[in-house]
């Protein structure tokens, strides 16, 4: 039964060979339909309720990904506000405003007329190869229609963001913040003082410090980001001078970390494999040999990526991994095998008869540990992570095919191409008994130690295990795709960079929307309350209160309805209606000569008993002509203001959306004033900062400049929050205001900026708005929701701390189960998890007490030291058994179980710690994170087997092995 | 005669001359006529619905005087009638035929009059798809107009900018019915050839004799947003007095536009 699969193998090898290699070229073939995806958004699955919530706030306002272009000067007297800097910043803009896609596919720009074509492929021929190799278009720049990727009409630059300001004549001037480039200091530092002056400008689009512009550069979608980073260095490639170009924000993080992932799977794996190789050459000297464990590694790999790019899943940082995951673990056993084959066959002198030997005896401890491991891995599939769950499903599935062609293609291998006479030679016994031997000496020595200090050890162990308890106390959540990249990375320093200079690289948005659950006021309730408490006169107030009065015992109307009722009924009510006829002759008269004399006179058309009350109240005047009809004009307006259009008024007040009101407006204000205190809030912009400004240069008079920024505020009524946002509706840049409040004004979008993108710095921000809106309720009820990359980050975070947890204290239960039934004992099989429970404990221990954070790389380490460690301890306490068995001594079986068990045990943990060491290479801290800790599991969960297990078997022994000794 | 309302269509200028015997210039300048100076002076109550492309919709009703005054000169008076909040708001625009335009804006809830410097005229009227330019016309000599197709009813003309850095189209294309004069369709294309921006008269009807648009249609083909504007109780030769167009009026609106 159990040779059933080898034995094939044996009888049919080149039937076993073609298989593989049909195997192997029908899922191979898959790969050229690869298709990558760097997206951290994909960590969460399409329908999850945040992405759902990031897209509608993004399709709300008109919010595009940004590419983040920061020019730096710190050199020049005026910072970056020279002429040249800001020539330069000119002449880049129009050129990306007018990307084009030329006939044969290029990109081109235009600058003052002239077209130039450009070609973003690399020089260096090794790049061109990788990008040919991941059919990545480094002039890939257009959608299918050949749209720029560049959203131009969204760019924010200071050749295109609107500025108003005040113009000659007291007149208001609407333009863009830079409409010429500047040709003398004067006009560089008008630009300075106009863009400082703008809330919505300084730390955003310029930096307070002065020494540092931000373009925004919209994309259509945040797979172009890497090649518009690319374009703009080209583009600014031959700039001279001081001027710095720093280029960031998450979405080129996110894709420059994805081509880059490309140079690592492309580099990285082949070394691992070059590692292993040299190792096992080293372990056993025979090339002919190594050749297949390297085979299956290969074909484990390649099946396993094939059938990945089959199923038509993307790969994502996670799988990218693959290679270097399985290459390790997929050598493991057929070192095994081969490893015992070698040591065995002088005793057989017959290939076929050495192979079923060794199979027979190894095939349950390989398939247990191939079982196990594949649940360690398998397990992740219960992650809401789809990436980290296509990511352990194939590893499952690689892991399961290397133990397939191990049981199968190996005997198969051996019978084909290892020629007996190679095996008979001595001198390679020779060699690899020595080299055995060293290890095996060393290891007798440590399991002699282990049995005399059993206590000792097991006192040590108890000993770590509280250092680890402590250390996992201290472990701090934390994830930021920019730290993905080494310290010394570009885009790591255009992130510290501009975050020094600006208010934040880093976005997220507070959405603020009505609450209408709650029982709203009736119209007629809320005029009553109204005419009660604002300041008119009795008259009005009468008027208005015997109206509504007579509207609601009609019946009556609702919401704003009642209010055009009421003003029908009141206008033909009281004098008013009579002043208002007279008010309008006074603003007919024509002013040329004018006087009281004779005012009544020429108004001989307007009612008369009004035009004698007028008469009167202009009293002894001395005014004529043009002053002398203001003041008539004024008296007369004053008193038509009848009630009718105090009721109007009121109406506005009343359908006022949530964010005409300046009650709300100031609420955000000042919560906005709250964040500002926050470290790690840069900036934050809402309408309110857009309307602050166009209310001050509105109303901006020649008087001292204390006078005029009272202006600088949120106007005192609905109407007149409504009348400046219209003029802002109106600008140059059409629509922008909509980026920050919806068209209807029922809804606001506060944009904040951090200068981290830590998720701890993210959740720090949250849970201080939830605090601030705690204690300042704002003056109606609104619901808030949080978009942004920044926040989607700390969601999925939190996710896949609880999914790890779950599928590592699921897998966990499985395995044991898995344990107890292969080792038919309740005690062997919780023995069995000892270890690997010591070693993950040690290393999570480990990652807390060093401060090491726990990110995405770090998190799915626990599924696959739980596979990978409990693998030692099968093969030891398998081993174990049958020695106590066969000697009826734990004494003698300790002895003899660290000679030849534990030198395939501590090569097989060798081989995987070498395996992954080349991770330590790559400039991707994942990478290196992965291959460190690679490297320390298997360390630990080989020391852990053999001095804890042996140790618990000394001090157990009795209990144990009772029944069979 | 022509007319007025076409306050919001384009209308386009005329220079070039004629191919095959006709006069391209004389065609932009009829179409200006009728597109802008239909009367000595006309009035409309406008409904301007703008949409926004995603399914969102704004109103606005406002008033509009035109006065043709001197020569090309005109004078306009809006004013706006809902919604609630900017009731009783008000522009004035003096159109200067070889100069700058005025235009005063007035707040009536800041009791505020300001002057608008004169600037970019290809930016958006109260936030609608509409430009000033849309609204008080584009001058006939600054485009190169050439006749590009006659058919039986229509004049298709291609008008490129003579000063191509002044303004977000690269060219437009422009279709004149032949017996009203009256622009039906424009079409504006961007710096990068592509067709970005449509404005059509939908309805037209004869008014006192004008010819005169009484639907209108601007339509952002990026963003899928457009905006229509529906003019009602048009008329012409009210007899305006030229000093209701003045600073004055902005705070007590004339007689003529309530």
């Amino acid at each position: 039964m159990k040779l059933v699969l080898t034995n094939f193998g044996i009888q049919r090898p080149w039937v076993v060979l073609i298989l593989t290699v049909l195997l192997t070229a029908g899922l191979g073939l898959q790969m050229p339909k690869v298709n990558f995806d760097n997206d951290p958004e994909n960590m969460l699955s399409e329908d999850e309720p945040v992405r759902v919530f990031h897209h509608q706030v993004k399709e709300k306002y008109s919010l595009y990904d940004f590419v983040i272009v920061g020019i730096v000067n710190e050199s020049h007297a005026d910072g970056i506000f020279n002429t040249e800097t800001l020539g330069r910043i000119g002449d880049l803009t129009e050129q990306l405003l007018t990307l084009q896609r030329t006939e044969d596919g290029k990109p081109a720009v235009t600058l003052a007329g002239s077209k130039q074509v450009l070609d973003l492929s690399p020089d260096s021929t090794w790049k061109q190869v990788l990008n040919f190799a991941f059919r990545h278009n480094p002039n890939r720049l257009f959608d299918e229609e050949g749209g720029s990727a560049i959203i131009a009409r969204e760019i924010i630059s200071p050749s295109v963001v609107d500025n108003i300001k005040q113009a000659e004549l007291g007149s208001l001037r609407i333009a863009y913040l830079m409409e010429e480039k500047p040709t003398t200091r004067e006009e560089a530092l008008e630009i300075r003082d106009d863009a400082m002056s703008n809330p919505l400008y300084a730390g955003t689009l310029v930096a307070e410090d002065q020494k540092a512009i931000c373009l925004y550069l919209p994309i259509q979608d945040k797979t172009y980001s890497y090649n518009v980073a690319e374009l703009v260095r080209t583009l600014t490639a031959d700039w001279e001078g001081d001027d710095e170009v720093y280029i960031t924000g998450l979405p080129v993080a996110e894709d420059t970390f994805g081509v880059e992932m490309l140079v690592q799977m492309a580099t990285s794996a082949p070394m691992a494999g070059v590692a292993i190789f040299l190792l096992l050459l080293f372990f056993f000297r025979r090339i002919s040999l190594i050749v297949a464990p390297m085979l299956v590694a290969l074909v484990s790999v390649i099946t396993t990526m094939g059938l990945l790019i089959g199923l038509g899943f993307d790969v994502h940082i996670m799988s990218s991994m693959i290679a270097i995951f399985l290459m390790p673990i997929a050598v493991a056993d057929a070192v095994h095998i081969l490893s015992e084959f070698y040591d065995t066959y002088p005793r057989f002198k017959d290939k076929a008869a050495t192979v079923r030997h060794v199979v027979g005896h190894l095939f349950s401890p390989m398939l247990y540990t191939t079982l196990t491991t594949m649940v360690g891995f398998a397990s992740l599939a219960a992650t809401p992570i789809p990436p980290v769950r296509v990511f352990g499903l194939h590893v499952a599935f690689g892991v399961g095919m290397a133990w397939l062609l191990t049981m199968v293609f190996i005997p198969a291998y051996l019978m084909l191409f290892v020629p007996s006479s190679a095996l008979t030679g001595l001198a390679k016994k020779e060699a690899a008994a020595q080299q055995g031997g060293r290890l095996q000496r060393f290891l007798e020595g440590l399991g002699s130690f282990s049995y005399r200090h059993a206590k000792a050890i097991l006192a040590v162990t108890m000993v770590v295990l509280v250092v680890a308890a402590y250390g996992i106390s201290l472990i701090r959540v934390n994830d930021n795709p920019v730290k993905w990249f080494t310290p010394d990375h570009p885009v790591r320093v255009a992130d510290k960079v501009l975050n020094e200079h600006f208010g934040g690289t880093y976005t997220a948005y507070l959405t603020f929307s009505p609450d209408d659950s709650g029982q709203a006021e009736s119209a007629s309730q809320w005029l009553r309350s109204r005419v009660e408490a604002d300041d008119v006169t009795a008259d009005i107030r009468e008027a208005v209160l015997a109206a509504l009065n007579a509207e609601e015992s009609e019946g009556g109307a609702a919401g704003d309805k009642l209010f055009t009722l009421i003003a029908r009924r009141l206008e033909d009510q009281g004098t008013g209606e009579e002043w208002a006829r007279l008010a309008d002759e006074v603003n007919y008269l024509d002013p040329a000569g004018l006087t009281r004399a004779n005012l009544q006179q020429r108004l001989a058309a307007a009612p008369k008993a009004r035009v004698d009350e007028l008469v009167q109240l202009l009293g002894d005047t001395q005014l004529t002509g043009e002053e002398l009809l203001n003041r008539a004009l004024e008296i007369s307006e004053a008193a038509s203001a009848g009630p009718a259009d105090q009721v109007l008024e009121w109406a506005a007040d009343f359908s006022a959306p949530l964010f005409k009101q300046p009650a709300m407006l100031r609420w955000v204000e000042d919560l906005q004033k709250a964040l500002a205190a926050d470290p790690v809030v840069g900036k934050t912009s809402s309408a309110v900062d857009a309307l602050k400004k166009a209310s001050y240069e509105l109303q901006y008079q020649d008087l001292p400049e204390a006078d005029n920024q009272k202006h600088f505020s949120v106007p005192d009524t609905v109407a007149a929050t409504g009348q400046v946002f219209t003029q802002l509706e109106g600008m140059k840049k059409k629509d922008s205001l909509f980026h920050l409040v919806t068209r209807d004004y029922r809804e606001a979008n506060l944009w904040i900026q951090l200068k981290s993108g830590d998720n701890r710095d993210m959740e720090a921000v949250v849970a201080s708005v939830d605090d601030y809106m705690k204690n300042n309720p704002p003056p109606a009820a609104v619901k808030t929701g949080w978009a942004g990359l920044t926040y989607i980050n700390v969601v999925w975070q939190e996710k896949m701390v609880k999914g790890m947890l779950s599928a590592l204290g699921s897998s966990f239960l499985f395995v044991l189960v898995m344990m107890i039934i292969l080792f038919r004992s309740p005690v062997f099989g919780i023995m069995a998890m000892i270890p690997l429970s010591v070693t993950i404990s040690f290393i999570y221990g480990l990652i807390g007490l060093v401060g090491k954070e726990y990110d995405m790389p770090v998190a799915v380490l626990s599924a696959l030291t739980l596979g990978l460690s409990v693998d030692f301890a099968i093969h030891f306490l398998q081993r174990s058994r049958e020695l106590q068995k066969k000697h009826g001594s734990w004494k003698e079986a300790i002895t003899q179980m660290f000679k030849e068990p534990a030198v395939a045990i501590s090569r097989n943990a060798i081989t995987i710690s070498i395996g992954f060491t080349p991770l330590l290479a790559a400039p991707l801290v994942p990478y290196k994170t992965v291959g460190f800790f690679l490297a320390t599991i298997m360390a630990v969960s080989w020391m852990a087997t053999l001095f804890i297990l042996a140790a618990l078997a000394t001090v157990l022994r009795k209990k144990i092995f009772a029944g069979e000794v | 005669m022509t007319e007025l309302i076409t306050l919001f269509l384009m209308f386009l200028p005329a220079w070039a001359a004629a191919d095959n015997g006709i006069d391209v210039q004389e065609i932009v300048e009829k179409a200006n006529r009728a597109s802008y100076y239909a009367g000595k002076d006309g009035r409309a109550d406008v409904t301007m619905t703008i949409h926004d492309g995603k399914g969102g919709a704004r109103e606005r009703a406002f008033t509009i005087l035109r006065l043709n005054t001197r020569g090309a000169d005109q004078k306009f008076y809006v004013y706006f009638k809902e919604p609630a909040d900017v009731r009783k708001m008000a522009y004035l625009v003096w159109k200067n035929a070889n100069r700058d335009d005025d235009r005063w804006l007035w707040l009536p809830a800041m009791n505020l009059v300001k002057r608008i410097a004169p600037g970019d005229k290809r930016t958006s009227f109260v936030g609608s798809d509409f430009v000033y330019e849309d609204v008080s016309g584009r001058g006939t000599e600054e485009d190169h107009h050439v006749l590009i197709k006659e058919t039986d009813t229509q004049y298709h003309l291609k008008s490129t900018p003579k000063d191509a850095g002044s303004v977000e189209f690269s060219y437009y294309e422009l279709w004149i019915d032949k017996t009203t004069h009256l622009p039906r369709k424009a079409e504006y294309y961007d710096k990068q050839g592509k067709l970005y921006r449509r404005v059509e008269a939908l309805k037209v009807e004869q008014i006192d004799d004008h010819p005169t648009v009484v639907e209108s249609k601007v339509s952002d083909l990026v963003t899928g947003g457009y905006t229509i504007n529906r003019f009602t109780n048009v008329s012409y030769d009210n007899g305006y007095n030229e000093r209701i167009f003045t600073e004055r009026f902005l705070r007590r609106p004339p007689r003529e536009i309530r």
